[in-house]
């Protein structure tokens, strides 16, 4: 059986600097995978690179077999690879209810006439109200971002990810900002995605979380790969602890 | 080749011209995150203040030394010397240029440095279109008229030889002169405190201040220089030229634009680069079009050399951009709120109604002032649509109109009928949106601003200034089913209500068009477009083509406006299109509120010659201080109700409604 997501010697630029050198990663289907590093370890470019939005000067990434490096970031969303940012990037003039909504629509090129004669309904209403009853929030599916508490921001962001049923999530820091007990159904509800089809990798600089929720660790630093296995065995890592988990935090 | 050395060298002084203005929009841009579309109309007014003083003959018992003052409703012309000397005279305006810069920074974009980028543009329009009316107001004061004044060069006369080379020694003068103020302004902005300063307040106020800069002094101090920057190249361009217009003379800020986003705004060294290739590149088209005989005759004169090189920059930049904003750009686009109409079905229908009986119950004059508002509210409307929804700023809009009108009118004479004629001008409207939105696609905010304004001078002078369609007349009146539906009735103004209704449904159906797409999928894509354009192609939104649906739809508004103009108007001429007219539906329709249905309607209810002229009970004679009033209006608008008056009335009504209810409760209560 393939990998639901093959990563290989991936390599970033910015401008000199390679802020991802070489990173290789294999993702299997209902897994969660964990993916840390120090500040500046090259994480958020990872995630940055796997859906498109920095351009690779190098690698291959295969998503379910299929090879999406060329396809531009929406129709890697489309393919079922999708994320969230580490600053949120809600949007602002949306509802709650709405930001999902719109993940999850689809459009032709003649929907505009379509919509402005007869709007099309949203079909997936559904699928919203799931996103948003997984996170909890959707009592709070009218609110507009800017009335939402930092963590429920993040929840949001979370949500909106999983409103239109991805293969594949990305979530990068969703934990920050969130205090102990929202950490404590986040983790909660990400053991649950796997048996919704959806496989998870897993930013994250909130340690108990990521040794408690993940299946499989994939450590970075300087854009490469130092460790990677079960929790248990990167958690031993010489090098790991040096690079840091020993790093004071 | 010898010929087109010289000719390009000669351009080397129009170019220097340019150059000195890109950089001044740099300094600006640096300062406080401006782009200012006044920048050459302050220069023009100090200009005016110039020739002004230097207007007197010394047979004569004309004394000159009248110093021009821009503030409406005060005495025109102060007298300060008689007779200054060129160095008096220019010393005398540069300090006013000086005054004015710090006037213009301290009145107006001090007061907006964390507004929104679309607040900013839109009081920098607001300060042109002032600026504007007042020099049209005040050029009768200086000496009847512009034309005559004495717009001497200050330049020697005499000319270069190299070989068989003879260029204008004023050419290289003013291009040193260029070069002198980029090398002078590049050192100190690299190695004195004062360019340290302006560099960290530029990247955050707050260190700036941390690091004890007063950034106050150091925006003052730069828009004082690029002021007088502004006032030294319009007083030199106008000597050379020997022409001096507020309009055209203000738009010079197009080509300048182009140099400095071509230098990001950001290099003195570039901007200079830019703007003398500029003036050496047009003065080249120049004589290559005047020469080859094989170009259509129907291309303007001076087409090829207004609108290349402005072009040519414009692919420049789009292909320099990139279909997503990076992450460490911070970009900061904030909008006006785009509320979802309230029961459109209702309040549409009912003011369409009222508009028809008005049409038919008052006089001619009535009719014709509602018919202007309701083409002008067409025309807003695809402003809401592609501004106020998606974000885009768009000032090719009414040059699309144009296009639609003349191709109406040129059909119609054609021979092609009613339905048809105005069909498939729109169409050929829309392709032409959307081809000029494709800049879109790689770029945004400012650089968008721009590059349309690029685009709707290229349509303006490639175009609408063509021969073959000057003073297109006698478009035959429109035919349905037997039924007369023309405006236009024999005898002196006397206007038929039938086009009216015409243009009221046409209006009436686009507004319902736009209320169900704001509330569809599609109009929840254009608004997370209009957020945050990573997030939108992270939720699977294919970003290019949701702007390029925005530009398509926006583009048939204006069109379907166009249309029913060329059978409005008597006569369609170039100078009903100008890009000044566009900036002008931009600044109204963020009046009214850039993104709400009924912003559209007031801006059409506010457009010169509409109703709001006809209330006033005045011919459209007064424009002119309309332009100056509304100009003011702007500038308060961007800075204290950014969401527009539609927004304003909006929540007062929420007010009054709560307050309302409260007292009904209480009075329940007791
Ligand atoms: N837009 C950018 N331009 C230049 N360098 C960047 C940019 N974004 C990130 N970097 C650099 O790339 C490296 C990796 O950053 P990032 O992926 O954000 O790390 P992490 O998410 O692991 O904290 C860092 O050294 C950072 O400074
Ligand atoms: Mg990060």
């Amino acid at each position: 059986m393939t990998a639901l997501l093959e990563v290989t010697d991936l390599c970033v630029d910015y401008s000199g600097l390679r802020a991802v050198d070489g990173l290789s990663i294999s993702l299997a289907h209902g897994t969660i995978m964990g993916l840390i590093g120090p500040n500046g370890a090259g994480k958020t470019t990872t995630i940055d690179a796997l859906c498109g939005f920095v351009p690779q000067v190098r690698g291959s990434i295969l998503l379910d077999g299929h090879p999406i490096d060329s396809l531009p970031p929406h129709m890697r969303a489309r393919a079922g690879l999708v994320r969230t940012f580490q600053s949120i990037e809600l949007f602002v003039d949306l509802s709650v209810e709405e930001n999902l909504l719109v993940a999850t629509s689809t459009s032709r090129w003649w929907s505009p006439f379509v919509d402005a004669v007869a709007p099309r309904r949203h079909v997936h209403r559904d699928d919203v109200n799931l996103a948003l009853d997984t996170v909890g929030l959707r009592s709070l599916a009218t609110a507009r971002p800017s009335d939402l508490s930092h963590g429920q921001r993040r929840l949001v962001g979370v949500a909106r990810a999983l409103a239109s049923r991805p293969k594949l999530v990305l979530l990068d820091e969703p934990a920050a900002g969130l205090d102990p007990a929202e950490t404590a159904s986040l983790g909660q509800m990400l053991r649950n995605l796997p048996e919704l089809g959806i496989a998870v990798l897993l930013v994250d600089h909130d340690m108990s979380l990521v040794l408690d929720v993940c299946d499989r660790l994939t450590v970075v630093d300087f854009g490469q790969v130092i460790a990677s296995g079960v929790p248990m065995d990167v958690r031993e890592d010489p090098s790991v602890i040096s690079a840091y988990l020993g790093g004071g935090s | 080749m010898a010929h087109y050395l010289q000719l390009s060298l000669t351009g080397l002084g129009a170019g220097a011209v340019v150059a000195v203005l890109a950089i001044g929009l740099v300094l600006t841009f640096r300062a406080s995150n401006v782009v200012n579309l006044a920048h050459a109309a302050m220069g023009t007014y100090i200009a005016y203040v110039y020739y002004g003083l230097r207007n007197f003959n010394v047979a004569s018992t004309q004394k000159g030394g009248n110093l021009v003052l821009p503030v409406f409703g005060v005495p025109g012309v102060v007298h300060l010397i008689d007779r200054p000397t060129v160095v008096t005279a220019l010393a005398i305006a540069l300090v006013v240029a000086a005054l004015v810069g710090a006037l213009v920074y301290l009145l107006v974009f001090r007061a907006l440095r964390n507004a929104p980028p679309l607040a900013r543009l839109v009081a920098s329009l607001g300060l042109f279109l002032y600026l504007q009316a007042v020099m049209e107001l005040r050029a009768h004061d200086i000496g009847a008229g512009a034309a005559t004044l004495p717009l001497t060069s200050l330049l020697p006369n005499g000319v270069v030889r190299l070989g068989s080379v003879v260029v204008p020694t004023a050419s290289f003068v003013l291009a040193g002169l260029a070069v002198t103020v980029a090398v002078v302004l590049g050192a100190v902005f690299r190695y004195t405190r004062f360019g340290l300063s302006t560099r960290a307040a530029a990247e955050s106020e707050k260190g700036a201040i941390l690091i004890g800069v007063s950034p106050d002094r150091v925006g003052l101090l730069n828009w004082i220089i690029a002021s007088v920057l502004a006032g030294g190249a319009m007083i030199f361009v106008a000597g050379i030229t020997s022409q001096l217009n507020p309009t055209q003379s203000s738009l010079l800020v197009v080509p300048a634009l182009a140099a400095a986003l071509l230098a990001r705004l950001d290099s003195f060294a570039m901007a200079t680069f830019a703007g003398l290739a500029i003036g050496v590149t047009q003065s080249g088209v120049a004589t290559f079009q005047s020469q080859a005989a094989w170009l259509p005759s129907w291309l303007p004169n001076d087409g090829l050399r207004q609108a290349l090189p402005v072009l040519l920059i414009l692919v420049a930049i789009t292909i320099r951009g990139a279909h997503l904003p990076t992450r460490a750009s911070l970009v900061d686009s904030r909008l006006p709120v785009a509320p979802v109409p309230r029961r459109p079905w209702l309040w549409i229908p009912l003011l369409s109604g009222a508009a028809v009986v008005a049409l038919y119950t008052l006089d001619a004059q009535w009719r014709l002032a509602i018919v202007v508002s309701v083409i002008a509210a067409l025309i807003a409307l695809s402003c809401v649509v592609v501004t106020g929804y998606v974000g885009q700023i768009s000032l090719a809009l009414y040059a699309f109109a144009g296009l639609a009108a003349f191709a109406t009118a040129k059909l119609e004479l054609a021979g092609v009928g009613f339905p048809w004629a105005p069909l498939v001008a729109v169409i050929l409207t829309v392709v032409v949106g959307i081809l000029f939105g494709l800049p879109a696609v790689r770029v945004r905010g400012m650089t968008l601003a721009v590059a349309t304004i690029a685009a709707a001078v290229a349509i303006e002078q490639l175009v609408f200034n063509s021969p073959a369609l000057n003073g297109l007349s006698g478009v035959p009146n429109p035919q349905l089913f037997g039924s007369n539906l023309g405006f236009l009735a024999p005898g002196a103004a006397n206007f038929r209500p039938a086009f009216g209704v015409v243009a009221v449904v046409v209006l009436a159906a686009s507004m319902l068009a736009v209320a169900n797409l704001r509330r569809s999928p599609t109009g929840l894509r254009w608004l997370a477009v209009r957020s945050n354009e990573r997030a939108a192609a992270a939720a699977g939104i294919n970003v290019g083509s949701t702007k390029l649906s925005a530009f398509a739809a926006s583009s048939l508004f204006a069109g379907l406006g166009g249309a029913l103009l060329a059978y409005e108007l008597p006569a369609l001429s170039p100078q009903q299109f100008l890009v000044v007219g566009a900036l002008a539906v931009l600044a109204l329709t963020y009046l009214g509120g850039i993104a709400t249905l009924s912003g559209a309607l007031i801006a059409g209810f506010l457009a010169s010659g509409g109703v709001l002229t006809r209330i006033q009970g005045g011919a459209a004679a007064d424009t002119t201080t309309q332009y100056a009033l509304s100009g003011i209006l702007l500038i308060l608008v961007a800075a204290f109700y950014p969401d527009g008056l539609s927004m304003a009335v909006r929540r007062a009504i929420t007010r009054l409604h709560s307050v309302w209810l409260r007292g009904v409760r209480s009075r329940g209560a007791t």
